[in-house]
């Protein structure tokens, strides 16, 4: 709503102004419209054989808009999640009876078939009780078959009574009211099944995102007050291969300050949010641009790095980050950007994270000038 | 006297300068009726088995993202013709391409057109054996540096086949191959393009019974640095590139912005390559250049200059100021064979928009060249080392001009003699 009302409030100021000077572009884009049209014929058969409800896995039990795990169900959670906007996430691995996940040190965590990871997707109708009334829009699985991971999805029904798989992606109303008492609104997109492979191909399979140790490594509250999330998975005999040792790596939490420096925060935020394209086995490995943590090459981090594929994308800035000039550098530029053809993260969101352009602001504003540019 | 010479010429300058800002761009603007089936084509092109045809119905079809395919083998979707199906992204909200193919095998695509794309129509990467026959790639419209980059575009990719396509007002090039093997570009048609059709980093590419005409350059055929794959062994015969004099409206910082309008056909640092039999016309800068990068680096502006990271980027065409540390490339032409082709020029004054029309008035005459040649070579080499030699005979009674640019154009020559070899 607060989008579209800018939109609205825009036009009645610049429409005026167009007509006087004859010649002007409004940013809002022209879309036509189109009637919907009826095959006489289908163009393929769509003959599948994965379950057509979510209920069917089995996955949880009671209400399933409860979202209560059954057996072999274990909620994890991450320590800077993926902006959805503005979404909530409730997470979940289930793994077949006797079958454990095994750690690794740099890489998401390996599963073995059978495993699915669970992301449902939910917004609270008021951000300042998570906990109060929800909305579930969408539950994404990643299912680990023949050696393969393969993305379904499962749209829920207005009554929250269970969700339909759903191929083609679609877009949803949501409305909160958000964390400063403010309603907002905005269209959510679920993908649709070949978007998925957008974030999750890493060469040319299919690949979780999360469950890396640095992003596992926190207490989650529906698991256990006491232990991290790794030495309960430990406990309950699901996770092997973890070494005694305990300084595992830790991402900080983008929103939370006591978690790490500004730099850890900020580099955590972009590592979750861009990185699963931005590296060399990534989608947009054409770039140039590294956006993992692990990335210690200036350059690759976006310092300095002049643009190579972005087209209109660079605003004619002439670096991805530009040390202490925000308003210099392509990164926030297109984090603040709504044109497809401009922002980024590309699919995923339809608005603006504020409060992401917020971090990595001041972190570029507190980023030295380095003299052996 | 010359007080009276230099007057004159600036007036000229200016009222060419006036001429040709003021001509407007032109424009393709067809009747659309647009029909939603997205939600049953997506879930076509999702679902689709291997070794399937996908059918798709007449009507002009509007998509608010783009249509993918990946790891597909043996699949082939197809319209009612050019004209009767349409697929357009106008307005597009998600997603950069119009049909975006990756990863498959043995794809073809035929009879329908692609239009209005935030990015590229029609990109296909990494696929093997791909054939496109009778696609029109369009942006819709007034000519403009809005429109999307790429019309129908390969890339890192292998035996490809593209005949009896059209492609209309791309802001970079209509029809684009890159960094690929094994190409046949044949009977298309490209105009209203920056670059009509283009040969970049390719190998093994055959392009004929083409016309190009209305661009800002009819064909490149482009060897570009800083990439992974290089090209060479390009034949091109039988073409017509006539009247590609449209101000360029790349995007700034693209390569193909620094092309000069009103160049017919430009061959830069490309080895092996025969031209032959074609017929070029109306070019108010030149109609056909052999050219190295280094021409190509020096003429840019500086300040749009950027550099790339060898090994890491693959489709990418910005300009490269730093390409001699590029050990692998060689920004040099080389046996290149032009020979038997037609030549002919309406335009008498050469443009003075870019440094090549301003290099015709004072070192040629003010008259333009049909064939140019910068003459730049690599260190400690001669024009006939058969490595670098550049061969023109028998294109009738073309003009030439021996630019000389290593040496400030100190031997800047008309004489054809010396380049009248074979090279076999």
């Amino acid at each position: 709503m607060i989008e579209e009302n800018i939109h609205i409030i825009r036009l009645i100021f610049v429409l005026p102004l167009c007509i006087f000077l004859f010649q002007c572009n409004p940013s809002t884009k022209n879309i036509p419209k189109a009637k919907k049209g009826v095959l006489a014929t289908p163009l393929i058969i769509n003959n599948t054989t994965e379950n057509k409800f979510l209920s069917q896995y089995g996955f949880f039990k009671g209400e399933l808009a409860d979202l209560k795990p059954n057996k072999d169900v274990f909620p994890y959670t991450l320590n800077t999640p993926l902006f959805s906007n503005y979404a909530y996430k409730e997470r979940f691995i289930y793994l077949p009876d006797g079958v454990q996940m095994s750690y690794k040190e740099d890489d998401v965590f390996s599963f073995e078939n059978g495993s699915v990871l669970i992301k449902n997707f939910y917004y609270p109708k008021d951000f300042r009780m998570e906990n109060g009334t929800r909305k579930i829009i969408e539950t994404r699985l990643l299912i680990k078959e023949n050696n393969i991971w393969k993305p379904l999805n499962y749209i829920w029904s207005e009554d929250q009574q269970d969700a339909k798989l759903n191929y083609v992606g679609e877009k949803i109303n949501a409305s909160w009211i958000h964390t400063d008492g403010t309603k907002k609104s905005t269209i959510y997109n679920v993908p649709n099944n070949n978007q998925c492979k957008n974030c999750h191909l890493k060469g040319k399979d299919i690949s979780p995102i999360g469950p890396t140790v640095a992003q596992l490594n926190r207490k989650y509250a529906m698991l256990s007050e006491k232990m991290s999330q790794l030495e309960f998975y430990k406990e309950k005999n699901i996770l092997k291969n973890l070494p005694e040792h305990k300084n595992f790596p830790k991402f900080a939490v983008w929103n939370n300050e006591e978690s790490g420096s500004l730099e850890d925060r900020a580099k955590a935020y972009l590592d979750i949010n861009c990185a699963h394209c931005h590296q060399p086995k990534g989608s947009a490995k054409n770039s140039g641009l590294d956006l993992r943590l692990s990335q210690i090459n200036l350059r690759k981090q976006g310092i300095f790095k002049p643009p190579i594929a972005a087209g209109k994308g660079s605003g004619d800035l002439q670096y991805s980050i530009v040390p202490g000039s925000p308003n210099e550098s392509i990164i926030i530029y297109r984090m603040n950007s709504n044109d497809p053809g401009v922002m980024m993260p590309e699919v995923g969101r339809s608005i603006v994270h504020h409060e992401g352009v917020n971090l990595i602001t001041e972190y570029i504003k507190n980023l030295k000038v380095d003299a052996s540019r | 006297m010359k007080k009276i010479i230099y007057t004159f010429l600036i007036i000229i300058t200016i009222i060419i300068i006036v001429i040709s800002y003021s001509r407007p761009m032109p424009e393709y603007s067809p009747e659309r009726n647009y029909i939603d089936l997205e939600e049953e084509i997506l879930e076509a092109f999702i679902l689709a088995k291997d070794s399937s045809t996908i059918q798709l119905p007449e009507g002009h079809f509007l998509f608010s993202q783009s249509l993918s395919l990946d790891g597909k083998k043996h699949l082939t979707i197809k319209g009612m013709g050019m004209d009767k199906t349409v697929l357009s992204f106008k307005g597009q909200e998600q997603g950069a391409e119009g049909i975006k193919i990756s990863n498959s095998q043995n794809i073809i695509l035929e009879d329908f057109s692609i239009e209005d794309a935030v990015g590229d129509n029609l990109k296909i990467s990494d696929t093997d054996t791909l054939t496109i026959n009778r696609i029109r790639s369009a942006w819709t419209g007034k000519v403009s540096t809005e429109n999307g980059a790429y019309g129908i575009y390969p890339v890192l990719s292998t035996h490809i086949l593209i005949q009896d396509c059209e492609a209309i007002g791309a802001s970079d090039a209509g029809i684009y191959v890159g960094q690929s093997q094994h190409v046949i570009i044949r009977d298309n048609k490209a105009f209203f393009n920056v670059a009509g059709i283009e040969s970049e980093n390719s190998s093994h590419v055959e392009i004929y019974n083409n016309d190009s005409y209305q661009n800002t350059s009819g064909l490149l055929i482009f060897n570009l640095p800083g990439l992974t794959v290089y090209g060479n062994n390009i034949k091109a015969y039988n073409n017509k590139v006539y009247d590609n004099n449209l101000k360029n409206f790349g995007v700034k910082g693209s390569i193909v912005s620094a092309v000069p309008k009103g160049t017919g056909v430009i061959i830069m640092a490309t080895k092996d390559v025969d031209f032959y039999q074609n017929f070029i016309s109306n070019h108010k800068t030149t109609n056909l250049a052999v050219v190295s990068y280094e021409i190509f680096a020096a003429d840019q502006d500086p300040e749009a200059k950027v550099f790339i990271d060898a090994n890491e980027s693959n489709g990418i065409r910005t300009i490269d100021s730093d390409f001699q540390k590029d050990q692998a490339y060689d920004p040099y032409p080389g046996r290149v064979y032009v020979h038997d082709n037609s030549f002919k020029n309406e335009h008498y004054l050469p443009t003075f928009s870019n440094d090549f029309g301003k290099l015709w008035f004072f070192k040629n005459n003010a008259t333009i060249p049909d064939i140019a040649y910068d003459g730049i070579l690599p260190m400690g080499t001669k024009l006939s080392d058969p490595d670098v030699k550049v061969c023109i005979r028998n294109n009738g009674d073309a003009s030439f001009a021996f630019l000389d640019a290593a040496n400030e154009f100190e031997y800047f020559s008309n004489d054809l003699k010396p380049f009248n070899c074979i090279i076999k």
